[in-house]
């Protein structure tokens, strides 16, 4: 009994004695906390990446704001749900930013130099391009997210009907492109500063294709020659696998479809789907006729996609400046005589491609709203910012000067603007989520061979709408 | 009663019972065990202690609460010299961590598939009333932008001195949130083009305003037709609210339209069914569940979903089991030479991370452009046809199996003493019948309860499906989007995280509860079932 007694002061004395030593170092102790927490979040965020580019390097293009960036994400936290479930926490900063490992290295001096100043600490957190959405949910109201984050037009819908963004105010708006700053608007609401545009379009090999075709009639026919007579492998590069409703949004619209229709203010129309409209139906009929003579074969990865027009083995390839700039793989790299340019229309209409903007956002659980909005609307929003982060990630300027000058000195630039000038903001509104899945469904059957076109979209559009009335 | 013995012991004169050597445990604890054990247990308390002032200043009680009935358990167990604490010192670890890692998460899944969770209703009430009224925010008529500069006078109200260039001259004025006092330029102290301070307020600069940041953002300056707050640091404007949130009533009022919004079901809804957004997060008790059977989007599919399940998970165990097995006796043989090099080389599967390998046999086996096609100049549809993609499936998730059963065989095998198959053979038995009466059934003793648990790992095999072929070809015409493919796991992916209304957390976990009890009835279940094997 003695023995136990003395045991327990022993053990209580030493506790309080450690616990004391504890509390005293406490801000050391919180700091290396962070930092852990910080390099954790690196490693989860490098382990992700990994994983994807190891997945299909096709997701190498999904920082952009496409069909993809929902697959993905789907591969992501199925994959590796353990490395993307721990939070990142919030650095010990005043103006803390989320950003991804291409803009991170750009954004960090901006941040520094903000930071010098004015006297406030800033910190720039890596975190994984499509974990951000996810994460600003749970940590944003938890007190531990960002100030401000960079994110796609396309979140707006979630971010936004969550409650997880403030709004912002661009006095300068007019120094933006209008579609850029359309984008990131939501409800009549702007929810973040445009910096980057981007946009498919279609890319041509010269050599094999001296003259751009004037309709996409005239591409499918030279597309078709081309193979028949040797010189090319496959007619038309374009990413289906095993459906791609994102890459072929311009084929869809130039064959007379449209998603969801308008309300009056502009804002999309949920209850308006255009998959089986009239124009919908006859997009499918071409489509089925397309896969009939080869022009869209199914399976066609990304990979197949950027090494058969690299290789000089497909005359047209239909993607984005991801493609070109692709590091190794790219079209720059490969050394293919390629020009960019707007994808033809067919009978007459145009071809319409989505287009993603990029920009950045500040969580309606910042703890330092004004530095948050005073950083991206006073720094971010300059042309030499928006040139340095086009320098660094090969993304079109949304700032009009800043893109002038990019496009001034680089062909592919300007092919992919002018592409994008017939292009619609990809639609942001939360009913998006049951679109993909469906419609790739349908796309798949099509090339396949298994639905005709026109029952393919109608059972499409009938599943959207009961996901959309099950909401 | 034991313990009592000892202490009276104690009383006797201490000499003879040291001498003696009665207590010796006692005393070599105190050396280094004991050391050991009190430095642990103090670790232990400083721990809690520290987690548990932090835990108080977050105020989560239910944490608190457990941490302060563990640490007190480890306490009273580990000083406990009595003789009825001795397996609860092995088995209270095991237990605590089973609460906090197993329990724990089951118990909130099933909270929050009880719940409304998902895009839209993430918010509390309150954080989703303020953001509802704030992002309403909008400028006025007029207007009215101003150059601002946050100040702080002596009595530590904040202030904002604000220019309005619109006017000629720029008209000065102070706001604080009682009111907005027109100055004069000669109220104003400048250094250079910065403000410095006015009418008895000094400037803060941003880093000096950082202290002051939320008050600054949530300073209102009422004027005349709105308010004026600043919307970056260094610029404010005229701005209104367009909806109101009436605290009595509970209810919002868009003052443009004048229309009322009363919440119902997480969300402000006006009478003719419009949504105010965001929403907030509510208990809606089973209706997640009710939702799984009612549903006729839902439940078109799940059926096909369901058997197709139970195919695969079952199929993949037992052909990866036969194939395992037959491998590990045939190279069980002992005459056969280079075994260790076969034996590594069949572990490959399973050595590699199987989204990775899943993904080269997607490449292999797309029809179009796959090696496999290109190679042997078939045009087979490994994954478009529905019959032809079930096949691949299981191709690809046997082969994944294998190298585990054949680990686990070829280890029982070897524990499985010869002369009981010797006896056999002496008794007349051919090499078959030796193999099903006596080699089967002592290695089921072993394996079965690894099958039972493969069988519930492939249930859910999330990667094989969704990493193959992405639980396709999709079915022609299914009521929600499903594929020939998929199970369960992937097509509750597909309802959650593609519906309608973004992502559907809790009807997410509602479907992995639901999984979760089919599994773990039937885990039970078979092992009941195989705890026969062992009477064998």
């Amino acid at each position: 009994m003695r023995a136990s007694r003395r045991l327990i002061a022993v053990v209580a004395g030493l506790s309080i004695i450690a616990a004391a030593c504890g509390s005293d170092d406490d801000s050391s102790a919180d700091e290396s906390d962070t930092t852990e927490a910080e390099v954790d979040t690196t490693e989860a965020a490098t382990e992700t990446t990994e994983a994807e580019t190891e997945t299909t390097e096709a997701e190498t293009e999904t920082e952009t704001t496409e069909a993809e960036t929902e697959t993905t994400e789907a591969e992501t936290e199925a994959t590796t749900p353990e490395t993307t479930v721990p939070p990142v926490v919030r650095a010990e900063a005043d103006l803390v930013i989320w950003a991804d490992d291409t803009r991170t290295p750009v954004i960090t001096p901006l941040a520094e130099a903000f930071g010098e100043a004015n006297g406030i600490t800033t910190a720039v957190q890596e975190v994984n391009f499509d974990d951000i959405r996810d994460r600003l949910a749970t940590a944003g109201p938890a007190g531990e997210g960002p100030d401000v984050i960079i994110g796609a037009h396309d979140w707006l819908g979630q971010l936004v009907t969550s409650g997880l963004l403030a709004p912002v105010d661009l006095p300068n708006a007019a120094d933006f492109s209008e579609v850029a700053v359309q984008a990131m608007s939501y409800d009549g609401q702007l929810y973040g500063v445009p910096y980057a545009i981007e946009n498919i379009a279609l890319l041509r090999n010269v050599d094999l294709v001296p003259e751009a075709p004037a309709s996409l009639e005239e591409l499918e026919q030279i597309a078709l020659g081309l193979v028949e007579s040797g010189e090319a492998e496959i007619p038309l590069a374009i990413q289906n696998d095993p459906g791609d409703p994102f890459h072929n949004f311009p084929l869809y619209t130039a064959a007379g479809g449209y998603l969801f229709g308008q309300n009056p203010d502009g804002s999309l129309n949920p209850d308006d789907l255009g998959l089986d409209s009239e124009g919908g139906l006859a997009a499918g009929a071409q489509f089925q006729a397309w896969a009939e003579s080869g022009l869209l074969q199914a399976g066609l990865s990304y990979d197949i996609m950027i090494e058969s027009f690299g290789n000089g083995e497909a005359p047209f390839a239909i993607t984005g400046p991801w493609a070109v700039a692709d590091p190794d793989r790219g079209f720059k790299a490969t050394g293919v005589n390629y020009v960019v340019e707007p994808i033809p229309p067919l009978n007459g209409t145009t071809a319409s491609p989505f287009v993603g903007v990029q920009g950045f956002m500040v969580s309606a659980f910042a703890e330092n709203p004004l530095f948050a909005q005073t950083f991206i609307t006073e720094v971010m929003t300059t042309e030499d910012v928006q040139t340095d982060l086009f320098v660094a990630g090969g993304r079109p300027p949304a700032n009009i000067s800043a893109f002038e000058a990019a496009a001034a000195g680089d062909p592919d630039i300007e092919g992919f603007g002018q592409s994008g000038i017939n292009g619609q903001p990809m639609p942001a509104i939360p009913e998006m989520g049951s679109v993909w899945s469906a419609w790739t469904d349908a796309y798949a059957l099509i090339l396949n061979g298994t639905s005709s076109g026109e029952q393919a979209f109608q059972d499409a559009a009938d599943q959207i709408r009961a996901l959309i009335a099950e909401g | 009663m034991s313990g009592v013995s000892v202490d009276d012991s104690d009383t006797v004169p201490a000499a003879d019972q040291r001498s003696g050597g009665r207590r010796p445990p006692l005393r070599s604890a105190f050396t280094l065990g004991l050391l050991v054990k009190v430095a642990f247990l103090a670790t232990v308390n400083a721990l809690s202690l520290w987690a548990l002032t932090q835990m108080v200043v977050e105020g989560v009680w239910l944490a608190v609460t457990f941490l302060v009935v563990a640490t007190v358990a480890i306490d009273v167990i580990y000083l406990n010299t009595k003789r009825w604490s001795i397996p609860y010192k092995y088995l209270l670890p095991g237990t605590i961590f089973l609460l906090v890692f197993q329990l724990y998460p089951v118990i909130y899944t099933a909270y929050i598939s009880t719940t409304n969770l998902g895009t839209g209703n993430i918010l509390d009430k309150d954080e989703a009333i303020d953001q509802v009224v704030a992002t309403s925010i909008g400028t006025t008529e007029s207007g009215t932008t101003y150059v601002s500069q946050a100040a702080i006078d002596d009595d530590g109200t904040l202030g904002l001195i604000l220019l309005d260039e619109a006017t000629d001259p720029p008209s000065l004025y102070i706001g604080t949130s009682e009111e907005l006092t027109p100055i004069e330029e000669s109220d104003v102290t400048r250094d250079g083009d910065r403000i410095t301070g006015a009418a008895g307020f000094t400037a803060l600069t941003l880093g000096e305003a950082a202290d002051y940041e939320q008050d600054l953002a949530a300073l209102e300056v009422p004027a005349d037709e709105g308010v004026i707050r600043l919307r970056t640091f260094n610029r404010a404007a005229l701005v209104e609210y367009r909806i109101q949130y009436d605290e009595a009533t509970d209810t919002m009022l868009d003052t443009a339209t004048g229309v009322v919004y009363a919440p119902s079901d997480g969300y402000f809804v006006s009478d003719d069914g419009q949504r105010l957004t965001p929403g907030w997060q509510i208990n809606i008790g089973f209706e997640n569940y009710k939702r799984v059977f009612q549903s006729e989007a839902i439940r078109g599919p799940f059926f096909r979903v369901f058997i197709w399940n139970w195919v695969f998970a079952a199929g993949t165990v037992t052909f990866g089991f036969a194939l395992g097995l037959l491998l590990a006796m045939s190279l069980d043989h002992p005459k056969l030479r280079g075994k260790k090099l076969y034996r590594s080389l069949l572990i490959f599967p399973y050595a590699l991370p199987s989204f990775l390998t899943v993904l080269v046999w997607q490449g292999m086996m797309n029809q179009n452009f796959g090696i496999i096609n290109q190679l042997t100049g078939l045009d087979t549809p490994w994954l478009t046809d529905p019959w032809m993609a079930r096949v691949s499936v299981l191709i690809v998730s046997t082969w994944l199996t294998f190298p585990y059963f054949f680990l686990v065989s070829t280890g029982a095998l070897q524990s499985i003493p010869e002369d009981l198959t010797e006896a056999a053979r002496v008794d007349g038995a051919n090499g078959a019948q030796a193999f099903r009466a006596v080699t089967l059934p002592l290695l089921l003793v072993a394996v079965a309860p690894l099958i039972i648990a493969s069988f519930a790992f492939n249930f859910n095999n999330f990667n094989v499906i969704y990493m193959l072929n992405r639980g396709g070809p999709p079915i022609p015409g299914a009521e929600t989007p499903a594929g020939n493919t998929d199970i369960l796991v992937t097509y509750t992916y597909r309802l959650a995280f593609e519906s309608g209304r973004g992502q559907d957390l809790a009807f997410a976990t509602a479907i992995s509860i639901l999984i979760f009890l089919h599994v773990a009835l039937f885990s039970a279940w078979s092992f009941r079932k195989t705890a026969r094997l062992e009477e064998i």
